[in-house]
């Protein structure tokens, strides 16, 4: 019986928290985004488990993490607002080349991100090439390019 | 068109709604930096809002009031001088129920369970202040009233509560 009700407290607690960290977490992994996550997999793993490290306490835990995440998904295809609420909503960044400076500073995103987009995905250099910059719910950034705007040859070093 | 104003393509925004989960981001990171600083002054354990003291009679008891389940924790009871060679410790059933004891220090002579908990009795120097020394860890959440006493003095009533 512990160790379930531990396991959904632990899972909505760990969710809220995320959640609330905002969406930069999710996408753009850096290598110490990655580190904090292994740290909070660690420090929430003892308490979910305690001492008890027999396996069915184990296949409790991983069943009931799994159908916590499933009744999850299925209120999210029964509900517009429980999915917005879940993952958030795409927004714009960038508009026929000119930034949406407020909506940028509020979702913590830097010109420099959406520049670092823009030459991944598709090769651009300048952000008037870019006719939508958006920010997905899944907390990357994707790039409509302005039409006649294609990459360049690099420069012959 | 208005910064704030709602697209709807090439994307379907929703600014209200985007305003407002900034919102509950902004208030959460206030509660996480709140818990934080919470934290530190020890109202979950194990810092100087945690640290208590109780007494009655001949006994003083010096305590975490905050504790977390599994993790070990001290307390000290301090007896007063007295004119025999031994001092004994009453400790209260719900001590029992609420903690397993993990060490006493010294170790007492002899241990004598009575109806509503246990009598310890340790060798001691006459005249002198005695203070035994018990680790314990918690096994149960919540709030618990715990009772001690010394040398059949007046028994010690304090509270103490468990963190999941």
């Amino acid at each position: 019986m512990d160790s379930i009700i531990k396991a959904t407290v632990v899972f909505f607690a760990l969710w809220a928290i995320i959640r609330v960290s905002g969406r930069r977490t999710l996408g753009e992994m850096s290598a110490f985004d990655f580190v904090l996550f292994m740290i909070i997999g660690g420090s929430t793993q003892r308490a979910i488990t305690g001492q008890d490290y027999s396996m069915t306490n184990a296949l409790l835990l991983v069943g009931t993490f799994i159908m916590l995440d499933i009744a999850l998904s299925i209120f999210e295809l029964r509900s517009p607002l429980v999915r917005h609420v879940l993952n958030a909503m795409p927004m714009i960044l960038v508009e026929n080349g000119i930034l949406l400076r407020g909506r940028m500073r509020r979702a913590r995103i830097t010109e420099d991100n959406i520049l670092e987009a823009a030459r991944r995905l598709h090769g651009l250099e300048r952000i008037d090439q870019i006719k939508f910059a958006i920010l997905e719910a899944a907390g990357d950034i994707t790039i409509v390019p302005a039409s006649g705007a294609k990459a360049t040859e690099p420069a012959p070093v | 068109m208005d910064e704030f104003a709602s697209r709807l393509y090439p994307v379907r925004e929703d600014m209200r709604f985007q305003r407002r989960s900034w919102m509950v981001e902004r208030a959460g990171w206030l509660v996480l930096t709140a818990i934080a600083l919470a934290a530190l002054t020890g109202v979950f354990g194990n810092g100087p809002l945690s640290t208590a003291r109780a007494g009655a009679g001949p006994l003083t008891v010096v305590y975490e009031r905050f504790q977390r389940a599994t993790r070990t924790t001290r307390f000290e009871f301090e007896i007063a001088p007295g004119p025999r060679s031994d001092a004994t410790l009453h400790l209260g059933g719900a001590f029992l129920r609420q903690f397993e004891i993990a060490s006493i220090q010294p170790r007492p002579l002899t241990s004598t369970a009575g109806p509503d908990g246990v009598d310890l009795t340790f060798a001691a120097r006459p005249n002198a202040g005695r203070r035994v020394v018990i680790w314990t860890q918690s096994r149960h959440y919540g709030l618990s009233r715990i009772t001690a006493a010394a040398d059949a003095g007046a028994a010690a009533a304090f509270w103490v509560f468990v963190y999941p």
